[in-house]
């Protein structure tokens, strides 16, 4: 929801030559790596990736549980006593389950289990690792597609340009959780692309239908900032001296808008990672038995009165995720974007 | 001016058409959507199945029933539910429409009361303690999912400190229409309102401090410094004047995007049966007549707040007029 | 009497006290009850649930109250317990009077009847009701009231249905008489669902959705807005004629709003702002309500059960073996935990529930020499699966994708796991789930669903399930989702059928043979019936359960 705000605060960086001493690209480095809270940021990020990458990890030797098969009956040992994870109640009427909470051990059911008796911990790392992926390629996928539609629009004009916007403009006024979910309604029994085909668990799905739904917040800011550029007096100079439009565009116009796309990229990420969580949460996105925050979230939201961590713990993850790309995102534009390097200090 | 007007009047209606087109297609691409067996109900006959079929037009070929849905939709208005039988959408509409509107102007108040004094102390402040604070609170508040933090609102208020004096006033969850009781509508929608503001008073305290900033450094605000204002006469006269711009602009985009179902989460995590939650529950009965309807409310406020936006932006700033 | 909620013993004192005692005690109930009369019954539902047309209207949110609104001419009895199941005259004075082997019905309409407008009602409205279930397509038309003579000409073109010569009315003697195309013994309950309600002969012929249609019940519909509220208030032209069909009411409105969630309902209830829910208390807070709040929970068994249906004309569950084997593997114990605990739910191996008609236990899905559930059998199933020789294969399992369902498919699909076999869970949405698993072109190998009651009648499970008759393949109106289409077992159907008609007590012990036949020859999975759970508050009191359409409502006390 904060998606188009977000998307706006973005503003396309504004034409210039490329430095010929010092490449924009260094210098941008040179003032990211200065800046302490977005390495910090990008530490704190880091360790969550390592975490999650580490998931079968600590699934198979440190907790020996398996997170995606249901442990209805199962029994676990704590000091001695012998406790069922799935508990039934036995007080008054005797209705109802209850899961077990959170042990306070690291190695067994740290967290809790959910309403199948899975470890919730063991799940929160898969679910990370499942987030982050779905949330880093589509990415990588949606910003390459906004560039090109946008570098295509803006370059070659005329008629390209014409239906490339139109096109865009549905997009664009197709409000986003709405085209997500009416994607995901449809995509989430499989689909057939020619001789690839992907099954309704597949992770390939929610990756398309995220990469698709914010093409357009990529691409209109790609297609003004090639539009400022083609009138910028260094490139009317180039053709005005002839250089062939292929050149122009790799010499001037994408270094240029490669710029604005790094600084597209975790924003991006905080976008994606907010859409596929949205989308697990209302179940139209990663499927059963596989998980995601989302899912997670969901999973908990059953069990919020008498197990809230269940739902906590990946909203934190999703929260402190967020943050650190945000700061980081911050220190990425204040490197990237040239008005800042005006600011004194 | 006028050629300017029907353009984009025109450009719109291609939009609108286009959403439905797509919205339509996406639901007949859908495996097992074919309404006809869930309206003739649960074991009808092959007959029965046939009958209904045919009395929903569905029978019909695809461009044929879209133009019979356009027309119920826009001319007589008697669009009726494929599940709930005899449900008329327009009317439904109508009525979800103040629930979202309500949650919406409520949430815009508070996030452009709350947003503009933050942002305008972070910018006097920058660098300093203040700023740091304020904009550490802020970047921490745009960073949760916006239903998770729903959720949690709900479980301290509604669960866990209900019974406390601080939330003992939290109305059960759902909607009190105002003119049943202004102070109910009040209360039902303090929270949820709070809950979606968070997200923007972090964004927009967060544009309007940059753009201060970056007002400081323009030449005219150098000539106001030199001219003796102090520093807070430069900050209302000037710098926040100018900065206000892109912040009404960003503004107008998004209250546009939230009255037109943006706020579906934030709805069906507190149980508010606006726009939104409407959508979310046609789209899992896979309504296609209320969806159709849903999207079309949608994506009109989204174009007209773009095309008022950039209309008044061509009345402010002439340069714009040229950039398309 | 077991079909009785658990905490009704109102029963109980009275059967074992002295005649002069049950006076008494008859006595204090009627004054009692006189003092209880009035006040507002506050319901809440999360949702509503569609057109208030009750010929269209097919859930039970709605049958439930469309039993003090309309009348058919014959009712379910309203009280508690088996005896709810028994079928009363409503409209008419008598049971139906039946001749010529069953394919004509007699019966004489009563007098001084008015509907809710004020309008006497006639045998013309009655013909009208039964023209209009075909020309609205209601959708039983086809399934329930096709053995009328007419039903043909009417199902091929709804506008034109007279019904000639299988709605026959007498206005001056007040008789109609039905002629079926063949002896039907489930007629009387088809008489009895609300499809069948006698609604006045000028009502439109058409889904009439939000707008309430008069009846002659002790209540009437004065307002419904499905995202809002639905209100029911006195009929005022209501005077009672048999309290077995249709009782007069104790509150005087009822108020049932829309909207809220399940959890915010139960807060409600507990704080007093409402009286009951129809939705059942999320599975969270069953264990706080449990402990803190025993009184004013009620649970009931449901004639319903949740299965696993196999398509038996498909890889890999074509193989008895297999699906066998799967029977044998499922533990019941953990998917009724799964589902909210043993109080909740009872697990079983068959498709008729307990202490229905043609009901007897039978439970071959265990431990070698129970005969009660006692938990799965594992090795067994191993033994079968080596067996069938299907281990291996590729099985995709449907569920809807709500928590419950899905936590269920999860445990579904660990077992297909330990059996061999590589299975993939395909959550689908509420919506889509049940006509999507009935149709073959989807080919859907496996998938977990359930079956709630009609009416009372063993058919309605095991020939509506398992008939040949209910298999259409390529249309997604297919109640028989097995696709299974047995010539041994249909001849048995077909002959309990036959057999009911003439001799309902013989037929039943046909229908168990029916239902134990199905159960070897697996082609469902049985796994537990269902309980319903009504929490209502403190204020409400005289709880009953009628069997059919659960809880009645305008019998509460809240006064």
């Amino acid at each position: 929801m904060a998606d188009t705000a977000a998307g706006l605060t973005v503003s396309p960086v504004v034409a210039r030559p490329a430095l010929p001493a010092r490449g924009p690209w260094a210098t941008a480095m040179a003032i990211l790596l200065q800046n302490r809270a977005a390495m910090s940021a990008l530490f704190v990020l880091l360790c969550i990736i390592a975490a999650c990458l580490a998931a079968p990890l600590y699934a198979h030797q440190i907790a020996h549980v398996d997170a995606f098969q249901s442990n209805v009956d199962g029994e676990i040992d704590i000091d001695g006593t012998t406790v069922a994870v799935l508990e039934p109640n036995t007080e008054g009427l005797g209705l109802g389950v209850t899961p077990i909470g959170p042990t306070g051990r690291f190695a067994t059911y740290w967290l809790g289990a959910d309403s199948q008796g899975r470890d919730v911990f063991a799940r929160l790392l898969y679910g990370g690792r499942n987030s982050l992926m779905i949330a880093g390629i589509a990415t990588v996928i949606c910003l390459s597609m906004g560039v090109l539609v946008g570098i295509t629009a803006g370059f070659f004009g005329g008629l390209i340009d014409t239906g490339l916007s139109r096109l865009l403009d549905i997009l664009w006024a197709f409000p986003v959780f709405l085209l997500a979910i009416s994607l995901s309604v449809v995509l989430i029994h499989g689909v057939q692309l020619g001789p690839l085909s992907f099954d309704s668990g597949s992770l390939v799905l929610p990756i398309l239908i995220i990469s698709c739904v914010y093409i357009p917040y990529v691409a209109r800011p790609v297609r003004a900032q090639v539009l400022t550029l083609k009138h910028s007096d260094f490139v009317l100079a180039a053709i005005g001296i002839g250089v062939p439009s292929a050149r122009i565009l790799w010499r001037d116009i994408l270094p240029n808008v490669m710029t604005t796309a790094v600084v597209f990229i975790p924003l991006m990420m905080v976008m994606n990672i907010g859409l596929e969580s949205a989308l697990s949460y209302l179940s139209v996105g990663v499927q059963a038995p596989d998980a995601s925050w989302g899912t997670i979230i969901e999973d908990g939201q059953g069990l919020l009165y008498s197990r809230p961590w269940v739902a906590l713990a990946p909203g934190i993850a999703i929260a402190l995720t967020v943050l650190c790309l945000n700061i980081l995102g911050d220190g990425v534009r204040d490197a990237f974007d040239p008005r800042s390097q005006v600011r004194p200090g | 001016m006028l050629n300017t007007l029907v353009r984009r009047f025109a450009q719109m209606a291609f939009v609108m058409f286009g959403i439905s087109v797509l919205v339509f297609l996406i639901f007949f691409a859908t495996p097992g959507v074919d309404p006809a067996a869930r309206l003739a109900g649960r074991n009808a006959s092959p007959e029965v199945l046939a009958a209904v079929r045919a009395s929903f037009g569905l029978d019909q070929p695809l461009p044929i029933q879209y133009l019979m849905m356009m027309k119920k939709m826009f001319i007589t208005q008697d669009l009726t539910s494929f599940v709930n039988r005899g449900q008329m959408i327009v009317p439904e509409l109508v009525q979800a429409a103040p629930v979202t509107i309500s949650l919406v102007v409520g949430s815009a108040l508070l996030w452009v009361g709350l947003s503009i004094p933050i942002g305008m102390l972070a910018a006097a402040f920058k660098d300093r303690f203040l700023d740091r604070v304020l904009m550490g609170l802020v970047i921490v508040g745009i960073s949760p999912p916006v239903f998770w933090l729903g959720e949690i609102t709900n479980l301290i208020t509604q669960s866990r400190y209900h019974d406390t004096w601080l939330f003992s006033w939290v109305p059960p969850l759902g909607y009190i229409p105002f003119s049943e009781d202004p102070w109910g509508w009040f209360k039902c929608l303090v929270l949820p309102c709070a809950n979606v503001a968070v997200l923007y008073i972090g964004i927009y305290a967060r544009l309007l401090r940059s753009n201060i900033i970056e007002a400081n450094q323009q030449d005219f605000i150098r000539t106001a410094r030199a001219k003796g204002l102090s520093e807070w006469q430069i900050l209302f006269r000037h710098s926040l004047r100018t900065s206000l711009i892109t912040f009404a602009t960003l503004f107008g985009l998004d209250f546009g995007f939230l009255v037109g179902g943006g706020v579906l989460l934030t709805e069906v995590v507190f149980g508010l049966p606006g726009i939104g939650k409407l959508t979310y529950e046609s789209l899992r009965v896979l309504d296609l007549p209320t969806i159709m309807g849903t999207v079309l409310w949608g994506a009109f406020f989204v174009v007209a707040s773009n095309a008022i936006i950039d209309s008044l932006y061509a009345f402010i700033d002439p340069r714009a007029r040229h950039a398309s | 009497m077991k079909l009785r909620s658990l905490f009704y013993t109102g029963a109980a004192p009275l059967a074992m006290s002295g005649a002069a005692l049950v006076a008494a005690l008859l006595a204090a109930a009627s004054a009692q009850a006189a003092d209880h009369r009035g006040g507002t019954l506050h319901a809440v539902a999360v949702s509503s649930s569609g057109t208030l047309d009750p010929q269209i209207n097919y859930t039970t949110q709605y049958w439930q109250l469309y039993q003090s609104v309309y009348d058919g001419l014959l009712a379910f009895k309203k009280t508690d317990g088996t005896a709810g199941t028994e079928i009363v005259p409503d409209l008419v004075t008598t049971l139906p009077v039946v001749s010529d082997g069953g394919k004509t019905l007699t019966v004489t309409l009563r007098k001084g009847i008015t509907f809710a407008n004020g309008k006497e009602l006639t045998t013309a409205d009655v013909v009208a009701s039964f023209q209009r279930i075909f020309k609205i397509s209601g959708p039983t038309a086809g399934s329930f009231y096709n053995v009328l003579v007419g039903a043909d000409a009417c199902l091929k073109t709804p506008d034109t249905c007279t019904l000639d010569g299988g709605v026959v009315a007498d206005e001056a003697t007040g008789t109609i008489t039905f002629h079926l195309t063949d002896a039907d013994p489930e007629f009387l309950d088809k008489l009895a669902i609300p499809h069948a309600a006698i609604l006045p002969a000028d009502t439109p012929a058409k889904d009439m959705g939000n707008t309430p249609i008069p009846g002659t019940g002790a209540y009437s519909f004065t307002a419904y807005d499905p995202n809002k509220a639905l209100k029911l208030e006195r009929n005022p032209h209501f005077k009672q004629w048999s309290a077995d069909a249709q009782p007069d009411g104790y509150p005087d409105v009822i108020d049932y709003t829309f909207g809220l969630t399940d959890e915010a309902g139960v807060t409600a209830i507990e704080n007093g702002q409402a009286d009951w829910m129809y939705d059942p208390p999320p599975a969270d807070r069953l264990g706080e309500l449990s402990s803190k709040y025993p009184k004013q929970l009620h649970v009931s068994p449901l004639a319903a059960y949740y299965y696993i249906s196999f398509n038996v004309n498909m890889e890999p569950f074509n193989n008895e073996k297999a699906r066998l084997a799967v029977n044998y593997a499922i533990d019941r114990n953990a998917l009724v935990k799964i589902y909210g605990g043993p109080q909740t739910a009872a697990p079983t191996c068959q498709n008729l529930p307990p202490n229905f008609p043609g009901y007897s236990a039978y439970c071959p899905f265990t431990k070698e020499g129970s005969t009660k559930y006692a938990g799965a059998n594992m090795a067994k199933a191993k033994e079968l699966m080596k067996e069938s020789g299907k281990a291996g294969a590729e099985v995709a399992l449907l569920t809807e994708d709500n928590t419950m369902w899905k936590n269920m498919g999860g445990y579904v699909q660990s077992v297909l796991t330990e059996l061999g076999f590589k299975v993939s869970l395909k959550p689908m949405s509420h919506a889509t789930e049940f006509t999507y698993i009935q149709n073959t072109n989807n080919k859907v190998q496996v998938s977990l669903t359930d079956w709630f009651q009609d009416y009372p009648a063993p058919s309605d499970f095991l020939n509506v399930l398992f008939g040949c008759s209910s298999f259409h393949p390529a249309s997604d109106a297919s109640p028989n989702i097995a696709g299974f289409c047995d010539k041994e077992v249909e001849a048995k159907i077909q002959n309990a059928l036959t057999v009911a008609v003439t001799d309902p007590v013989k037929a039943n012990t046909l229908w168990a043979d029916v239902d134990k036949a199905i159960v070897d020859k697996a082609p469902s999975a049985p796994l537990f019936n269902p309980k319903q759970i009504d929490f209502v508050s403190t204020k409400v009191g005289n709880y009953h359960f009628q069997p059919v359409f659960q809880s009645m409502l305008t019998q509460e006390w809240v006064k």
